[in-house]
Parts: C-alpha cells; structure tokens; sequence
C-alpha cells in the first residue's frame, strides 16, 4: 500500500508548491541564509533571541543596501531538534539556493555536516557542534566561528591564574557539568590543565535535565573548592544558584559557561546573583553601537523583528555577534570576487575575517583556512546586581594544548 | 465493486489462508510495488530521499516494534536502544572492514541478543512494569552511548559510517539508497504479512490476548514473548544499522534517545497496533506531518500575508500536528490502519450492502 500514501504525499506536496509565492524578481540575486533552529524544543531558551538578532541585523544591513549591492535574506524554520528534520530542512533549502546553514543545535548540526562537507555547502556551528570542527584542514566547509568550550574552559583557568598571581598551585577548583556530552567535553582539558598548573580538580556530574542538584552541591560543600566552574544550562543554574544558598557557598565562586542569560539573572534575582562570572565571548548589555543603530533604526520606526524586550538580553548579543561574523565574511567574499556569493567564495570570504570585533560587540575574531574558530577568545564579566563587568581582556590562552586536542580529535575523521 | 468478491470459493484450508483472499488487494499491491520502483523517475530527489526513503526506513522499524507491542502485546519503550546496539554494532564493524551484507547481520545479531537478554529480565513482569523496565534498558544504553567514547566515537564527536555498499557495489547515489530502503521495508512487510498466518504468529495474538489462557491451551507464553522480543530487536537492529548508514551517514546518540523510542511507539499506537497498513499511515503521520504541516502553515501565513513571529510560526504547526493525532484517535481508536479497513470493508459491499457477508 506503500504507492498509495506516495502519491497522496507528492500530491499534498504538490498543492503547497503551488501556494508558495514566487519570490519578486528583483535586480540582484539575495544572497540566502539557511537558519534552521529549533524553535520549539529543547533550545528555545535561546533561538528566538538568536533568529530574531539575525533577521534585525540583517535588515539593518539590508537598510543600507546590503552587500555588494546584493540584498539578504534569512529564511528561519523549526526543526524541534530532531536530526530527520534538520536534513529536511537542509535538503529543501539547498535545493532554494540556499548555502550558507545555521542550526544552532548539538545534534542537527551532527546530523548535517556529513552532508555539508558531501555537498560543499557552509555550515555556521558557533558554541554548537563537534568541537573539533575549528580545525579547518579537515572540517573545510564548516565554521564554528567562536570559542570551542575546550578553549572556553583553559580560558577560564586562565583568569583563575591571575587570581591567584600567576600561581595555581594547591588551588582546588571544582567542575560542575550536566552528565552528556556538552558537559563532558571540557573534562580532558582541564585533566590536562590540572597536571600542567598543579591545581587540583573535583568533578560534579549533575544528572540531566538538571532539576535536581542536591546531593551534588552537599558534595560540593565537604570538599569546599576555591572556584567552581559550572557547565549548565538555563534553569540548571538557578537550582545551583539555590543550592548554593543552602549550602552557604558564596556566589562569587561560581563561573558558568556562556549559557547564563539575564532571565537566568532573574530567576536567581538580581540582587542575589551578584559576584556571579560568566565566560563570554560576546560583550553584553545594549550600550554597543550596532545595537543602538537596530533601536535607532528599526524598533524606534516599529520595524524590529520581534518583542524589543528580546533585545536585553545576552543572547540577543550573541546572535549579533555570529551573524556579523557571516555579513563579514559575505562582504570579504564580495570585495574578492564580486557578487553573486558561491558557497566557495563564501568559503574563502569567512577565511579572510582579520581582527574583527564589530564594532566592540564581541572578541575580536581572525580567521584562517586552518582556523575555522576565529582565534577562540573569551572573557569573564561579573555581574554587579545591575550589569556585566568585564573581568579581564578578550583571551585565547593554552592554545597549544587546545589544538592538540583537536588535532588529536579531528584526525579521526574521514571524509 | 471495487473489491468483487464473486469467484472467490475457499474449498481448503490452505486457499482460506492465502496471503490475498480477494484478488483486488493482489492487485492494488502489485499496482503499488510497481509504483514504488517507479518512484525514483517520478518524484523530485527532495522528496525521494528526505521524505519518502526515511518514511520506508522508519516504517520497517516501526514494524518490529509492532510484532512485539501490536502482535505479542509487550509494551516496549525501549526500542530505540536495541537500534541503538544495531547501528552502532553494524558502522563499528563496517569500518573493521566487514562487508556491509554481514555487518548488518552483525547489527541485526547484537541488537537481538541485547533484547533478548533484557527480556529475560523483563518478562518476569507484564504490563506498565514491563514498560518501566523496558525504559530502564533505554536509560542504560544512553548512559552507556554518553559514557562510552570507544563505542560512540568521543565527546561530542560522532561515529562515521563507512560508504554503504552492497555485493561490492558501492550505493551512494540518492536512487540506490531509496531502493535499498524500498528493498528493506518490503522484506519485513512480506515477513509481517506472512507472520499472521503462522503458528508462531497465531502464538503471538495468542499470547497477546491472555497469556494464560494461552498457557492452557500449551502455548509457552514466556518463550514466545522471548521470541517476540528477539525478533523485535533483530528487525530494530537491522532498521537502525540501514538508518544510520543510508539517511544519516554517522551515528550520534542523539539519534536513539529516549524520545525516539516514544515517537516510534507513537507511530504504532496511532497507525494501529497490529496493523501492517496502518503502520505505513502512522509513521507517514508521526515522521513527515510537522515538516509538512511546518511548510503549508509557513505558506499560508506569508500568502496571507500574516506577521507572525519565529516562535509562534514554529508552535502553530506542532499544535496542528497534535490536535491531528487527537482528531485520529478520536474518530478511531484503533487507529489509522483500522480507518483504512472501515473504508476498505465498506467497498468491499458497496452497493449491495443489504447482501452483508
């Protein structure tokens, strides 16, 4: 009976084809951006804040006539974070022109990168991902544009250095991570970083989805660690930040990954969550000038693409921060080789962006043909029962040890 | 009319239990094969290989699992950690260098010894328990996938499979992984279609409907539950090895977590629980509905010219998509399959239903 439902599928399918509406022929061929997400599963706690960046920033860019006179066009579709409908959304994009992809998801960007690499498209994977995907020797059409969480986390390390004076010796610093890869990923670099720096490292796996911490955190208390470095996401850090009340661990130990937004701040409360730090390797608050011109220019005139409120808020930043990366490299990619953008000028567009910060909205990115990463620095802010404050300078550190790792990682794949 | 029964005279045994009592269903299924090899020069490659070939792929998985939940009666929650042991068991052989005939044996042949081996534990109990247990085996095999970088392939990282080949025969075009899905989907269909009228398969229902009085009648449940169980996995196995290595090319644990198994269960339940048909309908509805329903509502939207936000855009299709399997399983409980034989048995009178059979 398999022909039947075939026919009635390509029949269905058939009738949304024809609703579609032609695209107005226009005089220069929009340059697609690909921006599956999962709007409505497991990263909804990000990805409308990220889209809703993209689509801003991208009809600021379009405001000024575009890019090599070419306009942009994001197309955003929901793929619940399901790898089967990544690739459909993949499939069917490619097919429309498109060859620049975003997933902004763990498991649909693994999913695709086959695929990518098959078909040379680009795939953007910044803070997702395979981690080891900065190594653009092997990973040639897919760009994490960003700091891998190795890097992140030797960072990190790299701040407690200099609070401790240059000398880590006999510190005790403490991991807490949700148990799956996203939290297990640091963990060999900072074996690594414990050996070379001598400070000693407890580790604190919190079962997913992160909800129940207790035993963990009682754990925490015995061993009294100097520093916690802190792999959760959204809620899972404000059942920390409540556990740590509890167990009368002071706030200021605690330094999460780039996942802590201003609802997490709230949630916690403001008052409450002072002395917390975050790695970043965006700036966050709205007092950066592309910000100001999309409230200038698109939300004052009522031509935002979303709620404003979504702008205070750090992933907003980080959003910003991905898609400037991909605008730059479109205008690298148009000044070398004219437009229409190819997938290969595109290609070799992102691979000239040289100390790039847009304007003092993020770490300040160069990327090569062999780094695909943009130099991976970051930073830590501190929260000050109002606002970010950065802690140090934008910094790549350990970066040695970093690429051994994922040279050591990357050469296991094969295309 | 359209399903003449006049003819039709069953004088043994052996022509009452032929596969196609009345010949417009030999018919319409030859059409429909013929249509199936067909589809490749029909249909665009986007629809061939992102909609119709997983639909085959996933239709054959959720066919195993309804030999043991819709046939056996045993509710399994697990299944996608036996996919889970079959793909990871076939693409770890596969890049041994193994020959891809045999690593999908591999695959099939790990996976059913996994299942079974947590059947032994699990049928010492029925119903929800059974179910609770069976979770647990899929709770294990992702602290297992997570904990595991030998088997996985390293943090974060992915198993990559190997190029599928077939008989030395490389198949990397889009055609050849459609038919060797087609092929697949087909094999376990005819086995399916074949196993109803087996004693195994009478065993089954048996089993399914009391397991006791199936005892009485000297059916051993808990072998034949084991039995269930083991060919369950095989086909799971099999179906997550061809998974992995003609639609996703890698393995990623992401891809058999615990929500997999729910959806796969879901296809079933709303398909029709021990019906082949209506598994084709379910995992159409399940698999391919949100994309589609993503699609026309995303087009409608912009035809009407409605301003929607990213999220809500993204909502109304997963609301459409759950008020659609609601609406099913309210007109027919027993699911999709079940709809398709009201129609099917109406037709089979019409007109003269005053001559009921």
């Amino acid at each position: 009976m398999m022909g039947f439902l075939k026919y009635s599928v390509a029949a269905a399918i058939a009738g949304i084809v024809a609703l579609s509406v032609a695209p107005p022929a226009g005089a220069a061929q929009p340059l697609k951006l690909g921006v599956c997400y999962d709007l409505s599963k497991a990263y909804t706690f990000a990805t409308p804040q990220v889209s809703q960046a993209a689509q801003d920033l991208v009809a600021l860019t379009n405001l000024k006539g575009g890019i090599g006179g070419a306009p942009i066009e994001v197309i955003v579709q929901d793929h619940g974070n399901e790898p089967q409908r990544g690739i459909e959304c993949y499939e069917k994009l490619k097919r429309e022109g498109v060859f620049i992809f975003d997933t902004l998801s763990t498991p649909v960007s693994i999913a695709m990168l086959p695929r990518v690499m098959q078909d040379k498209n680009i795939l953007i994977q910044a803070l997702v991902g395979r981690g080891d995907a900065v190594d653009g020797g092997v990973f040639g059409w897919v760009f994490p544009l960003g700091p891998t969480y190795w890097g992140q986390v030797a960072n990190n390390v790299a701040y407690l250095k200099q609070v401790h004076a240059g000398n880590l010796r006999g510190v005790k610093i403490g991991f807490v991570y949700l148990d799956y890869p996203f939290g297990q990923e640091p963990i060999p670099i900072l074996q690594t970083l414990a050996k070379v720096e001598g400070f000693e490292l407890k580790l604190y796996p919190v079962p997913l989805p992160g909800k129940d911490q207790t035993s963990v955190w009682t754990q925490v208390r015995r061993d009294q660690p100097d520093h916690i470095i802190s792999w959760l996401l959204a809620g899972a850090h404000v059942v920390a930040s409540k556990e740590m009340k509890r167990n009368g661990i002071p706030m200021d130990k605690y330094i999460s990954v780039n996942w802590l937004n201003e609802v997490d701040i709230a949630n916690i409360g403001a008052e409450a969550a002072k002395g917390l730090k975050r790695g970043t390797n965006v700036a966050g608050g709205q007092d950066i000038p592309v910000i100001q011109e999309i409230i200038a220019e698109l939300y004052k005139k009522g031509k935002g693409s979303g709620p404003e409120k979504n702008l205070k808020d750090v992933y907003y930043n980080t959003g910003l921060a991905m898609y400037s990366m991909v605008l730059e490299g479109a205008r690298q990619a148009a000044k070398l080789h004219g437009t229409p953008i190819s997938s290969a000028t595109m290609r070799e567009g992102l691979q000239n962006i040289a100390s790039y910060d847009a304007g003092g909205l993020m770490a300040p990115v160069t990327v090569t043909s062999s780094d695909h990463g943009g130099g991976g620095k970051t930073r830590i802010e501190m929260w000050d029962g109002e606002k970010w404050i950065p802690q140090t300078e934008w910094i790549a550190a350990y970066t040695d040890i970093i690429w051994e790792v994922v040279r050591k990682s990357s050469s296991n794949y094969h295309n | 009319m359209f399903y003449p029964l006049a003819g039709v005279r069953h004088q043994s045994y052996v022509s009452d239990s032929k596969l196609f009592p009345v010949p417009t269903d030999r018919n319409l299924l030859i059409v429909l094969t013929v249509a199936a090899i067909a589809a490749p020069f029909l249909l665009s490659s986007l629809y061939l290989n992102s909609y119709v070939q997983p639909w085959l792929i996933w239709t054959a998985l959720a066919l195993g699992l309804n030999l043991a939940t819709g046939w056996a009666g045993q509710l399994h929650l697990g299944y996608a950690a036996t996919m889970a042991v079959g793909a990871y068991a076939a693409v770890h052989a596969a890049r041994f260098g193994i020959p891809w005939e045999f690593a999908l044996l591999i695959g099939g042949l790990a996976a059913s010894l996994i299942g079974s081996l947590f059947a032994f534990a699990a049928l010492r109990v029925k119903g929800l328990y059974l179910a609770i247990v069976t979770l647990a085996m899929q709770f294990v095999m992702d602290w297992v996938l997570n904990h595991s970088p030998a088997i996985s392939g390293g943090s974060h990282a992915s198993l990559q499979s190997p190029r599928f080949a077939l008989l030395g025969q490389e198949i990397a075009s889009g055609r050849g992984l459609y038919y060797v899905a087609l092929g697949w989907c087909a094999l376990v269909t005819v086995f399916m279609m074949n196993l109803q009228r087996t004693a195994l398969g009478r065993a089954l229902v048996a089993v399914r409907e009391k397991d006791y009085a199936a005892a009485i009648l000297g059916v051993n449940s808990f072998y034949y539950k084991l039995i269930a169980f083991s060919m369950c996995s095989f086909i799971g196995g099999i179906g997550g090895a061809l998974l992995v290595a003609t639609f996703f090319f890698l393995a990623a644990p992401e891809q058999f977590s615990v929500n997999v198994s729910i959806q796969v269960l879901a296809m079933i339940i709303v398909g029709g629980l021990g019906s082949i048909i209506g598994t084709y309908f379910g995992v159409a509805l399940i698999l391919l509905m949100p994309g589609i329903a993503n699609e026309i509502i995303a087009n409608l939207t912009s035809f009407l010219g409605l301003p929607l936000g990213n999220e809500t855009l993204a909502h109304i299709p997963t609301t459409v998509y759950g008020a659609l399997i609601i609406i099913f399983l309210l007109v027919e409980p027993l699911g999709l399959g079940k709809l398709y034989a009201n129609i099917r048995d109406y037709f089979l009178v019409w007109p003269f239903d005053q001559f009921k059979k």
